[in-house]
Parts: structure tokens; sequence; C-alpha cells
């Protein structure tokens, strides 16, 4: 601890860029398209002729606050803001539209609060160990990790479990549209030249999100979201409430997302839905994830914003980024001419490690009335504009929010075609989450899965290098627990039923 | 009182034609993959597209043995569905002649259309009309000039 670094954090400069970083961050990662990564690397020029701690700060507070900033259309328009909220708008898209919109974004702000200081402390206190853990993970443990998160399907296939699974392998075969990351095949093109980037996850979770909503609202005249009485302000008092009354759930999905953000590449999304999956797990029966359950709102944003600082573990200490933003903080760092390292935790580059820490402390802080007060207007624009401008203002900035990614105009039509597609196959019972997730989830899938082909083979040992590894193999218990979980207890809860019936 | 016998058969016909589709994707997928030069690039996308033929087969057959009506299309008006995708299919087959603010435009008013369900006046009219150019060109100004992406 070094509290002269805490004093450096707290100048008026430091704080303002702090506050400044926070609120640009939000605004950005609330518009579908814009990334949290984008966010950074777009602000990432203004830094370069800042003093290196206050340049990390901003970046800092860009980052979290865009992290929590896609909540809100998660939330109130079923598209997440950024894919770290995916997972967000399993529980927060129905509170909204049941009429808890203003309360799930208070919500959102309060665990994605909670879950940043923890991400926070953990870089504070314990990145040189936890750096290891980042060490400690191989392409098979990648593998395992991705199907842990595959198994996510099961709760998500709205009780049609051949529906949710057909829908998961979709999304695989999508992930693989293009040139193959281990060899270099082109696969599924057809001869197009357009299709051999593959499909842009940000512009498919846009596509299959938002258009659905966008057919949906256009057809009846009904309101988009329903609204209780007049809308007054954000509902914090209950929402405070409910996140103390799920203190476990968030201290767990806090930390799930901590050591997450610290495996390089898998970033905010897999932390959301690991997280998400956990509390589904373990969720009391009256608890119905997916249908605007709170608990599960808590779970993804708070872990999604422990990303933030459990990713910049392996950022600093070992120089390896946890997370896409990290990977652009991570070059900025070395424009500034920071070298990163354990040594940046001692003497000499310390100063500036810790300064940039409690800097992430203290805009993880002022995000709390910053996003409140965003909050607020966002809900109140969102549910007074009239749906006639709703409707196309949306629709624009799908358009501009994915040709922005990559510039590219097929990109769009390619975002609208598989959004129609979404809401056609959604109507039959195919839901868009486990096509998403197949389609994120994918890729890591397929490298984790063909370098350990290749090692295992290499060296004649494949079971071994599948199942014998100590954390592959606790992570294949959790996936097998998470599948065959919810059907014990959905049989308990079935003889229970049928118990008491038959005892009345 | 109505006598016509209520049909009770659920229609289920939507679900099976999605899963058949999928069935063909895989298929396509398993012939696309003979393809491939490497060994390395077959492994995922074979096992992805096994389990959604058999995942898919899995739920025809359910579907068959213990039909469950499909929520279907549900109701709506089918030309605000078609003019919203439409006017947005448009405005990208615009984008790279006419720019991005003009196609940007055509399809906020195809939308704007689609989604208007109350009696038109001069007042929304032009209410609705400025707001659409005031996002259009603070998107516009947004993207270009603040995050310097480049727009036709």
């Amino acid at each position: 601890m070094d509290f002269g670094s805490f004093l450096s954090a707290l100048t008026p400069l430091n704080l303002l860029f702090a506050l400044f970083g926070v609120a640009a961050g939000t605004i950005i990662g609330s518009i579908p398209g814009l990334t949290a990564t984008m966010a950074v690397a777009v602000l990432v020029p203004i830094t370069f002729s800042m003093q290196p701690a206050s340049a990390l700060i901003l970046l800092g507070a860009i980052y979290t606050g865009a992290i929590y900033g896609g909540a809100y259309a998660a939330i109130l328009l079923n598209t997440p803001g950024t894919p770290s909220a995916i997972a967000t708008t399993f529980d927060g898209y129905p509170m909204a539209k049941r009429g808890d919109g203003d309360l799930a974004v208070a919500l959102a702000c309060f665990a994605s609060v909670f879950g940043g200081l923890v991400g926070a402390f953990a870089l504070l206190f314990l990145a040189p160990p936890l750096s290891k853990v980042a060490l400690a993970f191989g392409p098979v443990e990648y593998f395992w990790l991705s199907i842990f998160g595959l198994s996510l399907i099961a709760s998500l296939s709205n009780g049609n479990l051949a529906k949710g699974l057909a829908g998961g392998a979709f999304g695989l075969i999508l992930s693989t549209v293009g040139v193959a990351e281990v060899s270099a095949d082109i696969r599924l093109t057809f001869g197009s030249q357009t299709m051999i980037g593959g499909f842009g996850v940000v512009g498919a979770l846009i596509g299959l999100y938002c258009i659905p909503v966008l057919i949906d609202l256009v057809a009846v005249p009904d309101r988009h979201l329903k609204v209780e009485q007049g809308v007054q302000s954000v509902k914090i008092k209950p929402a405070f409430l409910i996140a103390l009354n799920s203190k476990f759930n968030l201290l767990r999905s806090s930390v799930i997302g901590t050591l997450v953000g610290i495996l390089p590449g898998a970033g905010g999304s897999v932390a959301g839905l690991v997280a998400y999956s956990e509390a589904k797990r373990t969720a009391k029966p009256h608890q119905k994830f997916g249908e605007g359950e709170p608990d599960g709102l808590i779970a993804t944003e708070s872990a999604n914003n422990a990303t933030v600082g459990g990713g910049f573990i392996p950022t600093l200490v070992l120089g390896i980024p946890g997370t896409p933003p990290d990977a652009v903080i991570l070059g900025a760092l070395l424009v500034q001419g920071v070298r990163t390292g354990p040594a940046l935790f001692q003497s000499g580059g310390g100063s500036i490690a810790y300064t940039f820490i409690y800097g992430l402390i203290i805009a993880t802080v002022l995000m709390l009335p910053v996003g409140l007060i965003i909050g607020r207007y966002a809900y109140k624009s969102i549910v007074s504009i009239p749906k006639a401008v709703l409707v196309p203002t949306v629709a624009f900035m799908t358009i501009i929010g994915t040709f922005a990614i990559r510039n590219s105009v097929s990109d769009v039509v390619i975002m609208i075609l598989l959004g129609v597609f979404g809401w056609v196959v959604g109507r039959f019972g195919f839901a868009a989450s486990p096509i998403v997730l197949g389609l994120i989830l994918g890729p890591i899938a397929e490298q984790g899965f063909v370098q350990t082909w290749i090692i295992g083979s290499a060296i004649g040992d494949l079971p071994g290098m599948f199942f014998g590894r100590p954390i592959s193999q606790a992570i294949v218990a959790f996936t097998v627990l998470s599948i065959l979980y919810p059907i014990f207890a959905a049989r308990k809860h079935k003889r229970a039923e049928s118990n008491s019936e038959q005892v009345s | 009182m109505n006598s016509q016998p209520v049909n009770t058969k659920p229609n289920v016909m939507g679900s099976l034609c999605v899963s058949l589709l999928f069935v063909l994707v895989g298929a396509v997928t398993l012939f696309d993959t003979l393809s491939y030069s490497d060994v390395d690039s077959k492994v995922f996308p074979r096992a992805a597209a096994i389990l959604l033929i058999l995942a898919s087969v899995v739920s025809i057959v359910l579907t068959l043995l213990k039909p469950v009506a499909d929520e279907g299309f549900g109701s709506g008006a089918w030309w605000r569905r078609a003019l919203l995708i439409s006017a947005m299919l448009i405005a990208c087959l615009l984008m790279p002649k006419l720019g991005f603010v003009t196609s940007s435009a055509v399809a906020f008013l195809g939308a704007l259309l689609a989604a208007m369900h109350d009696q038109w006046t001069a007042r929304t009219a032009f209410v609705y009309i400025v707001s659409g150019f005031i996002v259009v060109g603070g998107f516009y100004a947004l993207f270009q000039f603040g995050l310097n992406v480049p727009l036709p």
C-alpha cells in the first residue's frame, strides 16, 4: 500500500479525468455497436500528452464506464450495448417490459459498482499471485471453459432443450464461417468475398437481439415499455435493498468476473454468462430466471464490471492483456514509456501502478452517481419518446453501430438479415440466446479444442490432455453439475408438488 | 350459439420447417468440410453440424410426438414489418451511391412510417421529421468527426 499514490490519484485533475472518463465511457457503451474496446481506442490519442498516471486513470475510467453503459441498451432495448451485456438482456429486458425498467437500471448500477470494486481491490492486493492463474490456463482449460459457457444453453432453451441445442450448434457453425483460425482454410463462404471476414460478433448481437424487437414493435400500436404512473426517478432504495439481499450472489459473481477477467481473451461476455449460469444453478425454486429475475441482472452486471480490475492483473503484472480493451491500454502504456511486469508494483514504477489502481477505484465509486444520473435520463428518455421516433432512431443506431465496426455495408446487410432470421426462428421456439452463445464461444472452443487435440496427439495421450489436468477436471465437474442440477431440481420440485397434492 | 367444432390440433408446421432448415444447414456444412485441406479445420464444424442435425431431428420427433402449438407470427401489420426491413436494406444498398446521410434519412423515414400508429398531424409530421434530422445529423457528426469513423 502506498499512501502517496492514493493522494496522487485524488488530485483535482485526476478526479476530473475519472469523472469525464466514466461519463464518456457510459454514454459510448450505451450505444449499440460501440464496444468498450472502441471507446478506449477512440480516446487513447488524447492521453498521449498526459502524465502516465493521469492517462491510465482516464483510460481505466472510460473502460469501466463503457462496460456499465452497455447495460442501458440491454435493459431498455433488449440490445446489448457491448458484448459484455449479453446476459443482462436475459432478465433486464423482461424487467423493463413488465414496468421495472427504472429498478433494473438502478440495480445494474449498484451491481456494476460492487463488481468493479471487487475487481479493483483484487488488482490492488492480489495482482502478483493472481496473475499466476492466467499462466495456469492452457488451451484445454479454455476449451472446457467455453463448454461450461455453452452448458448455459440448457437453461436458456425455454423448456425445449433440443431447440436450444440446435440453436447453439447453429451459432457454432456461424462462428466457423470465414478463415479457420488454426489452419487458415476458407470455410462456408461459398465463394463469397464478403463472408471471408466471418460473422462479426457485435453485428450479430445487434441483429439477433435488436431487429426482432423492432419488428415486433412496429407491428402493433402498444407502448414499447410498460410504465407505472409516471416516471419520477430510478428506484434507488428498492434497488439497494435487493442488491443487499443478494449479497452472496453479488460477491460470487464479482469473484467469477475477476477470475475470468484474469484469463486472456475470455472477457466480460464470458464472465457474465458464467456468473449468470452459477446464479441460475443455485437459484431458489421461486426465482424465475429469464423472466425478469433481479438476481440474474445482479450476477451479470457485477461479473462484467469485475473483469475490468481482473483483466488489468495479467496486463500490468505479465504484460498479457486480459481483455481486448486491456490490449489497447497496454499499447498506450508502452507509448507512455511504462514497462509492465512485476517490477511495476515495486519500487520506481510502483507509484504509477498504485496511482492507477486508486484512480480505478475512485472512478468505480464515481460510477454510482454518474450511472444513476445517466440511467435516470436514459430511462426517462426511452419511456417518454414516442414509439414512432424511438423505432427509427434505434434502427438508425443499429445501422451506424454495425457499420462503424469494420466500415462495411455488407456487415449491416448481414446484421439485418440475421435479425430477420432470428425473429422468424424465435417465433417457433428457437431462442436467439443459444445462437449468440454458440457464436461467441465457438472460436474459443475451437481454438482450445484443436490445440489440445494437436498437443494430445503429439504426446500420444489425448484423454490425459482433455481430462487429466486438475483445472480441467474442476471445470468439467461444474459443467456436468450445471447441466444435471436443473433436471434434478425440477424433478425434486415436481415430486414435492405431487406429494403436497396427495396430502391435501 | 356457435356449433362449429373447435380445431384442437396444434399448429406445428413452423417448428417443423425451421428444424428441417437446420438439418439442411447441417448437411451443407458437412458437405463443405469435404473441401478443407487441413483436418484441423474439419473437426469442429463437423462436430457442430452433427450436433445441429441430431438436435434438429430430435426436435422434429418431439414436435410430432408431443405437439406444442407454435407462437406463430402473431397479430400485427405485415406491411409495417416489411416496410421497416426493406427501408433498412434499401438504405444499405443506397449508401455507397448516395452517401451515409441521405441513405440513413431513407431508413429513418421508412422506419418512421412503419412505426407511426397515431394520426398524422402537421405538428407530428414536423416534429418527427425534424427529430429525424437531428438524430441522423447528430450521430453522423459524432461518428465522422468525434470518433473518426470514415462514413461514405
